[in-house]
């Protein structure tokens, strides 16, 4: 892709860097947001987005570390350098020194810190109830997901529950995955690599 | 991948077969890109679209859907009959090659010609290009697989490469581009219906060696299972558990599935989605757990569904094997943002809610690090030994350090070892593999022969007998020629050490098979796809019987080709890749640049089929397929298809047959872009040996809407 490189936090003056933490300074980000686009159209809204300009991109921000991680998207494995300030991720580099990426990234790649910056993700456990999506909490997820399974289980047999593990998670993960449906006592367990 | 993306560096010549690299693989095409203007090396794109890696071809074959092991028989035909083909290759490192001649005789130019729609002359040309140009390099992804013949496919492009020579040597090797970013780590670790991990099967010795591994009582795993039989049964697949809920096909196990858990898997990448769909209204238990809400969450309509955020993979740590077999730390960037724990956390939770905790955790106590050491521990059949975490993070620490070509390190901390620690990595002070069945170097130092999987000694159908073992060896190998391999290696590390001490393959050195008689078809021959637009070659290439208790579910083959099928649906649908999106797309549809770049779904339909339906560019139209799937999408004509085919991408969902659930998503968690999902429309069919689905050869209609 183009070196066209799009930051998406609001103008600020010259040199300040500021880092909005989701957690902590979500409500003021939506503050500004709302007063500068209406928030259906944020998403598609280039009105927050500016260029960076070449020397500011060199300017760490302050406390900054440098993280190597690998991208998320495909199997190419690209590098990445991610700048996290006081827990957040602020910012992402290529990794020119990467030895298969070299400094490459898809448009995918190069959008790898909205994995964590995205408004969409999921906060907070939920359930469907009485057609609508209710919050619950992470205890009662896990006691009412257990009991049921494990009534089916009983019920039924292991063989009764189907678990569909992933690609996109660590081979740590995967393996854990793998050994859970061993530990359940079934083999009904499949991934992505199958199709 | 046998070799390795930079190793691409060094092919004479570049052959793609059912990949959009540019699209899937974008960075991965820089190396490619070397070879064709360093190396003037031809790039052959072999594909029924012309697709964007086409538009960087030297060579594009336009080849019908369904048809590429007739296409390869084709060029194999050619390097035998025209004398092309590397015969000390062939004397010394394979067999069946007499059986395997034989049956590629058939393919003929011209009989290749009538089945793919390949000139007969192209195929010629094709295969004298390949036969001038040495090393070159093979490469392909899900348009060779996802066919009912697919395993067939696969290994016609093995036999083309053996025919070439082209194995075991840099710039040559058969090289699968894999799609999801650790798809070659989750496979190696066999998140799979029919393996333990290391692909041991599941056999009673394969689950008392992981039972070693764990350090827990093989009759207490056995008793885990509801009886003997189905610890040793291969479970439902992906492409088809949803048949456990509904049983529109017969199933053979002693219960209906209940519950389905979704651990960061989509559901829409699944073929028939709207059978999928029927089946989560059916079930008495969902649970998602992923970063993005998914098209499964917005599909379920009964309260029945649980949604658990877990953190995206840079909220976590550990390691991520790329599709060169390497293995990558992927350090932790951040801590979980939100309510979100890591998947390591929330699998925790629930194995000490089932009662298993202390045999789960016996060896593991931080995680993820001790996982690492277990599992290397105990995949020795891939030579996992040498994957000590402590030297993934020193290549991933320096990666700088690698060089370019060979991704061998000059000096610094991992001199001599390649990046990432290729697999088989077979001991902790090994190198690394970077080419697979490297003859070249010593086995200590990277080098391979062929597998000897297979015993000493086959005698073929007509009586022929034939050595199974090779004729050369590594340099440095203590028996000059082929060895079977050696006992107990599988499960003994010390087995290993001491074949690595005699410079020799713990696994043998035995010959690459042409004639594989444990598959349905022991030589890859042609066979029209269930739903065929050419009737007149169902009877000559028919396909295979049905298959019963296949994976769990009686799979129709021949009782699914009706000829006559072809009338109400004439066109052939193929679905891909778009660079923007990934997989079933909750990602990146929930990515805002690139929901902006790619928004919509769309299928592209040659200028002559929407002139015949009356479809401009930009008009709405509905696909039908065989099945009853139907979708409404946006009509893009172009020539990338020609008249007989239309194409959709793959990774949109949110709406269904015409219909938007972007309100049944929670609030404000619906992606930034919907659409149908082109699965709804991909039809009945699956390989007969690994049950993947075959999304590239069905058929639809078109009809405006």
């Amino acid at each position: 892709m183009g070196a066209r490189k799009i930051l998406s936090r609001p103008e600020r003056p010259k040199g300040q860097k500021i880092t909005l933490n989701p957690k902590l300074a979500r409500r003021s980000f939506l503050k500004v947001a709302a007063a500068t686009a209406g928030l259906t159209g944020l998403a598609l809204s280039g009105r927050l987005s500016r260029r960076v300009e070449a020397q500011e991109a060199k300017v760490p921000y302050p406390g900054s570390k440098i993280v190597r991680t690998i991208c998320t998207y495909c199997a190419v494995g690209c590098g990445i350098y991610a700048e996290v300030q006081n827990g957040v991720w602020v910012r992402q580099e290529i990794a020119h020194d990467h030895p298969v990426s070299r400094g490459g990234h898809c448009c995918k790649g190069a959008g790898a810190i909205d994995m964590v910056r995205s408004e969409k993700r999921v906060r907070y456990p939920m359930k469907r109830e009485g057609g609508r999506w209710k919050k619950i909490s992470w205890e009662q997820a896990f006691d009412e997901i257990s009991r049921k399974l494990l009534e089916i289980r009983e019920k039924h047999g292991p063989d009764a529950v189907h678990w569909n593990g992933s690609a996109k998670v660590s081979t740590e993960m995967a393996y854990l995955q793998r050994k859970l449906a061993a530990f359940w006592g079934t083999n009904n367990v499949d991934h992505q690599a199958r199709i | 991948m046998t070799n390795h993306f930079n190793d691409i560096r060094h092919s004479k010549l570049v052959f793609f077969i059912g990949s959009n690299a540019a699209e899937a693989h974008p960075v991965a095409l820089q190396h490619v890109l070397y070879a064709k203007e360093v190396n003037n090396a031809p790039i052959i794109v072999v594909d029924p679209r012309f697709t964007k890696l086409a538009a960087k071809a030297t060579d594009y074959v336009r080849i019908r859907p369904g048809t590429d092991t007739a296409f390869l028989m084709g060029l194999i035909n050619q390097l035998i009959v025209n004398d092309w083909y590397d015969k000390e290759f062939v004397r010394t490192r394979v067999a069946g090659f007499e059986e395997m001649k034989k049956v590629a005789a058939h393919y003929t130019p011209e009989v290749v010609e009538d089945i793919t729609g390949v000139p007969a002359k192209e195929v010629v040309r094709i295969a004298k290009l390949l036969a001038d140009n040495r090393p070159g390099t093979v490469i392909w992804c899900m348009g060779i697989t996802q066919h009912h013949i697919g395993s067939s496919n696969t290994r016609a492009c093995c036999i083309l490469q053996l025919m070439l020579g082209n194995m075991g040597v840099s710039g040559g090797g058969t090289n699968i581009f894999r799609g999801h970013d650790n798809v070659q780590g989750a496979t190696d670790m066999c998140v799979l219906s029919h393996s333990l991990p290391g692909y041991y099967g599941l056999s009673e010795k394969a689950w008392r060696h992981w039972c070693k591994v764990w350090d827990v009582d093989f009759d207490w795993i056995k008793s885990r299972f509801h009886s003997k039989e189905y610890m040793h049964k291969p479970g439902f697949t992906l492409s088809r558990w949803y048949e456990g809920v509904i049983q529109e096909d017969k199933i053979y196990q002693y219960t209906p599935i209940k519950a389905v858990v979704f651990w960061g898997c989509s559901s829409n990448s699944q073929s028939q989605y709207f059978k999928v769909k029927k089946a989560l209204d059916q079930l008495d238990l969902v649970v998602i757990i992923d970063p993005f809400a998914t098209v499964t969450a917005a599909m379920c309509e009964k309260d029945n569904v649980y949604l658990l955020p877990s953190t995206s993979q840079y909220e976590t740590e550990g390691s991520v094997t790329s599709s060169c077999r390497q293995a990558q730390w992927r350090y932790k960037v951040v801590d979980p943002v939100y309510d979100s724990k890591t998947d390591y956390e929330i699998l925790e939770e629930f194995v000490k809610r089932f009662g298993f905790a202390d045999e789960f955790y016996k060896n593991i106590k931080k995680i993820p690090e001790d996982v690492t050491r277990e599992l290397a521990r105990g995949a020795l059949t891939i030579g996992l030994y040498g994957w000590l975490p402590e030297r993934i993070k020193k290549h991933t620490d320096n990666w700088h350090t690698f060089d370019l070509f060979t991704l061998q390190a000059k000096g610094g901390p991992c001199d001599g070892e390649y990046y990432g620690l290729p697999w088989p990595c077979w001991t902790e002070t090994h190198p690394g593999t970077p080419i697979l069945y490297d003859i070249s170097k010593p086995v200590t130092k990277g080098g391979l022969p062929f597998r000897a999987r297979f015993g000493t000694e086959y005698t073929y159908p007509d009586g022929r007998k034939e050595s199974l073992l090779a004729a050369v060896a590594n340099p440095g190998s203590e028996v000059q020629g082929g060895y079977p391999e050696f006992p107990g290696w599988k499960t003994d590390i010390n087995v290993i050490r001491e074949a690595l001490k005699r410079g020799m393959a713990p696994f043998g050195n035995g010959r690459a098979r042409c004639y594989c008689w444990n598959f349905p078809d022991p030589v890859p021959i042609h066979r029209e796809p269930l739903h065929s637009p050419r009737p007149d070659l169902i009877k000559k290439y028919p396909t295979y019987p049905d298959k019963p208790d296949f994976y769990r579910v009686y799979t129709r083959f021949k009782s699914e080709q009706k000829p006559e099928l072809v009338k109400d649906f004439p066109l052939v649908i193929i679905t891909g890749r778009v660079v923007e999106h990934m997989g079933g797309g909750a990602e990146t549809r929930s990515n805002k640049y690139l929901a902006e770049l790619m928004p919509e779904v769309y299928a592209e339909i040659n200028p002559k089929t929407a002139n015949d339906h009356g479809l401009r560019d930009g008009d709405y139209v509905w696909v039908e397929s065989p099945e009853g799937g139907r979708i409404k999408v946006k009509v893009k004509v172009t020539e990338r298809v020609d008249p007989h085919t239309v194409f959709i991408p793959y990774s949109f969902g949110g709406m269904f047959m015409g219909k938007s659930y972007a309100g049944n998503y929670p609030e404000g968690l619906a992606p930034y872009v919907i659409g149908e999902p082109a699965n709804i429309v991909t039809n009945y069919g699956y390989d007969i040996k690994t049950q993947i689905q075959g999304t590239k050869e069905g058929l639809c209609r078109l009809k405006k809407a």
